[in-house]
């Protein structure tokens, strides 16, 4: 009897508690903006604030969330997201999943959304999963846009692209098929075989290499390393050991053509390597001669994409475009943009054409990213 | 009559205040009223609705934890429950969108992994001497193999129609249904083992399983009872986390065993059985969960939440170790005194 009457009153005062607890009035107000100052590291002193983003930027809280973390191609781009974001007077989030997977990133939005913020810039592990999770955002007001990796159509209000995706394909296989010379066999080590960016480099790739030129080309596999420094490394392996003629590696990731830069050139192999990889960690894989394991890679500023993201996202939130085809907006010193036409039905913005790092230029842009 | 020591029988209260209060999930109660004061106090977000709107992702979890209590307390393990979850995810969304109905997906999908779950449980009785921890996680891989095949290329399917689905997600006000009927199986769940002669059976076997079939309990076919329980909740964790995601792929439901495995640890079952209450692992899957949303709403880094809570595991399994040190130590500190 006793035991029973006490836990019935032990339960009147949890859910008393629980109910009391989210009360938080006065006391909940005070330490939530000491704790937003703490988490959000606004920028005091220099408000430098772009023409299109006026008085309305100061106060809006914008979310990044990326594919992953502890991935430095996810850094670079949030630290230019965060930059623009904070000099014009805005809040920034950067917020990374516990694993590179969409139900993380589920979680994520869900807890930004509780938090009430006014933009929601993605990098998306899956094209689709998202999908309900970033409808209720665009449904509680929240501007929802892509960048890097995007999400289905009907998620987002538009996509910053970072190069055309048959651009980086066609840039892709014309790198494979000089380096092969001509012919031979080649394969590809991506990153984990959802993310949409990949998928779409790769199905580039694919249909650019149906033109008569690169027939005498073979890809003989797909070989995923997760964007895990260890599961790329032993994917390369796998590589070497099963393709004893293989040419070429083309690595189309920044954690998959580092992994396999090091195997390759540690094992002084012949095969060769190109791909998308990050000037810094690349340079001392770069080079022409059979030192060196990659003649040359390409790349995009990451720093740019997340610059880019950001006056989106500002424009979005100050409604100075919808997302609609052939809005502008002017991208701070970035120049002006207009959105175009997505292949998915979306629309998407592209920052513009892939950049090529050989071991002429190599140095130069290590230093910067 | 007095024994040696000279307390006898009746002199040991049993329910006492102290005792209720000081118990174990005494003790998570207090915890859980702390972690809702702190995570409050950390963030004006913290409400009702917010809270109620991020759970019915990590509710789909706790469905696992029911059952895993019950293999828990016999004293076995099953590691193969996140793949269950995959498999059975994965071959739904397929059903789903080969346009089978709702009210066929369902069964569907539970049949999937009940069988899943018989699998485990007839490899186990059938071959006793193998640990359950081997073959469980030989099933992991399996059942998560199959439903890589079953993925194909891609790695991911979607639902083509959320329509179906959605239904699932609903709410009666803010209150999603997941939450009903967590409540509602948890209470079930509880009852069963606490005052039904077959949670008592469960103890036996995860106290001693060879008094216990001595004693007359059929302990292989509770065995078998309990895996095949354990692939049915999967199947409906897998069903309620497709009601979120509105799809499958290849990382679906990893990790949710040592998720599960971790709330029950904490709510005090014992991993080598014969310990332990529900009552405290729903109030410790509850802990944690309202921990993890509140430090997200905060959006303190990922990695720091997960070391959190693993430093809380370790307290959890510490405490009574130290506890009873401590309590030797007294009792050796007395008789050296008398």
């Amino acid at each position: 009897m006793k035991k029973r009457n006490l836990s019935m009153i032990l339960s009147v005062v949890l859910a008393c508690s629980v109910l009391g607890g989210c009360g938080g009035s006065d006391s909940g107000a005070v330490s939530s903006t000491t704790s937003e100052t703490t988490a959000a590291e606004e920028g005091t002193g220099n408000t430098e604030e772009t023409d299109d983003s006026a008085g309305d930027i100061s106060g809006k809280t914008f979310a990044l969330v990326t594919k992953s973390a502890g991935n430095p191609y996810n850094e670079k781009t949030a630290e230019g997201f965060q930059e623009v974001i904070e000099s014009a007077g805005g809040t920034c989030i950067v917020k990374h999943p516990e694993q590179a997977t969409a139900d993380a990133q589920v979680s994520v939005i869900q807890s930004l959304i509780s938090q009430g913020v006014d933009s929601i810039s993605i990098a998306g592990n899956d094209e689709n999963a998202l999908q309900a999770a970033l409808e209720e955002a665009m449904a509680a007001g929240i501007k929802v846009s892509c960048l890097d990796s995007k999400v289905n159509a009907d998620s987002r209000q538009t996509f910053v692209n970072q190069a055309g995706n048959q651009e980086i394909g066609q840039a892709l296989m014309d790198a494979v098929l000089d380096i092969c010379g001509g012919e031979g066999q080649w394969a590809i080590l991506s990153a984990t075989s959802q993310a949409t960016n990949q998928n779409a480099w790769i199905e580039a790739m694919k249909s650019a290499m149906t033109e008569e030129k690169y027939a005498k080309l073979e890809l003989v596999e797909v070989a995923y390393g997760d964007d895990e420094p260890q599961k790329s490394t032993d994917q390369t392996q796998a590589l070497l050991e099963k393709y004893p003629d293989l040419k070429v590696i083309c690595a189309p990731t920044t954690v998959g053509i580092n992994a396999a830069a090091k195997v390759l050139q540690d094992k002084g192999s012949s095969v060769k390597l190109t791909g998308l990889g990050l000037p810094s960690e690349m340079k001392e894989y770069i080079g022409d001669d059979n030192e060196h394991s990659c003649p040359y890679m390409y790349l995009w500023n990451p720093i740019e994409v997340g610059r880019l993201g950001a006056y989106t996202a500002m424009a979005l939130v100050d409604e100075s475009i919808t997302g609609a085809v052939d809005d502008t907006f002017t991208a701070g010193d970035l120049g002006d943009y207009t959105i175009v036409e997505a292949a998915d039905g979306g629309t998407e913005i592209i920052l513009g054409a892939p950049y090529k790092f050989d071991s002429s230029n190599i140095d130069e842009w290590a230093a910067i990213y | 009559m007095a024994g040696k020591s000279g307390r006898n029988i009746s002199a040991e209260p049993q329910n006492s205040l102290k005792n209720t209060v000081f118990s174990w999930e005494g003790i998570l109660v207090l915890i859980f009223i702390a972690v809702n004061v702190f995570c409050a106090f950390l963030s004006p977000n913290y409400k009702i609705t917010n809270i109620l709107r991020e759970m019915p992702k990590y509710l789909a979890e706790i469905f696992i934890m029911f059952p895993m209590v019950y293999v828990l307390v016999m004293g076995d393990i099953d590691i193969s429950v996140g793949s269950i979850v995959c498999l059975s995810a994965t071959l739904a969304c397929m059903a789903s969108n080969a346009g089978v109905p709702l009210l066929v997906v369902l069964p569907l999908c539970l049949a999937i992994a009940t069988i899943c779950g018989l699998i485990n449980g007839l490899i186990l009785t059938k071959f006793q001497e193998l640990p359950a921890m081997i073959v469980t996680l030989a099933t992991q891989i399996v059942f998560r193999g199959i439903a890589e095949i079953a993925l194909g290329s891609g790695g991911s399917i979607s639902l083509s129609s959320t329509k179906d689905f959605k239904i699932l997600a609903g709410k009666i006000g803010p209150v999603p249904y997941v939450f009903i009927l967590v409540a509602i199986i948890a209470v079930v769940f509880a009852l069963i083992l606490a005052r039904t002669s077959f949670g008592r059976k469960l103890y036996a076997i995860g106290s001693n399983s060879e008094t216990a079939r001595y004693s007359g309990i059929h302990v292989q076919k509770i065995r078998l009872i309990i895996y095949t329980l354990t692939g049915f909740m999967a199947g409906v964790c897998a069903v309620f986390l497709t009601s979120v995601l509105y799809g499958a792929n290849t990382t679906t439901g990893s990790g949710f065993e040592m998720d599960v495995i971790a709330m029950a640890v904490f709510g005090g079952v014992s991993t080598a059985g014969g310990k332990g209450k529900m009552i405290g692992a729903v109030i410790s899957a509850f802990i944690i969960t309202c921990l993890r949303i509140g430090l997200g709403l905060i959006n303190v880094n990922s990695q720091i939440i997960l070391i959190i809570l693993g430093a809380l595991l370790i307290i959890a399994v510490l405490l009574p170790n130290i506890a009873a040190l401590i309590n030797n130590m007294k009792k050796m500190a007395a008789k050296r005194a008398a």
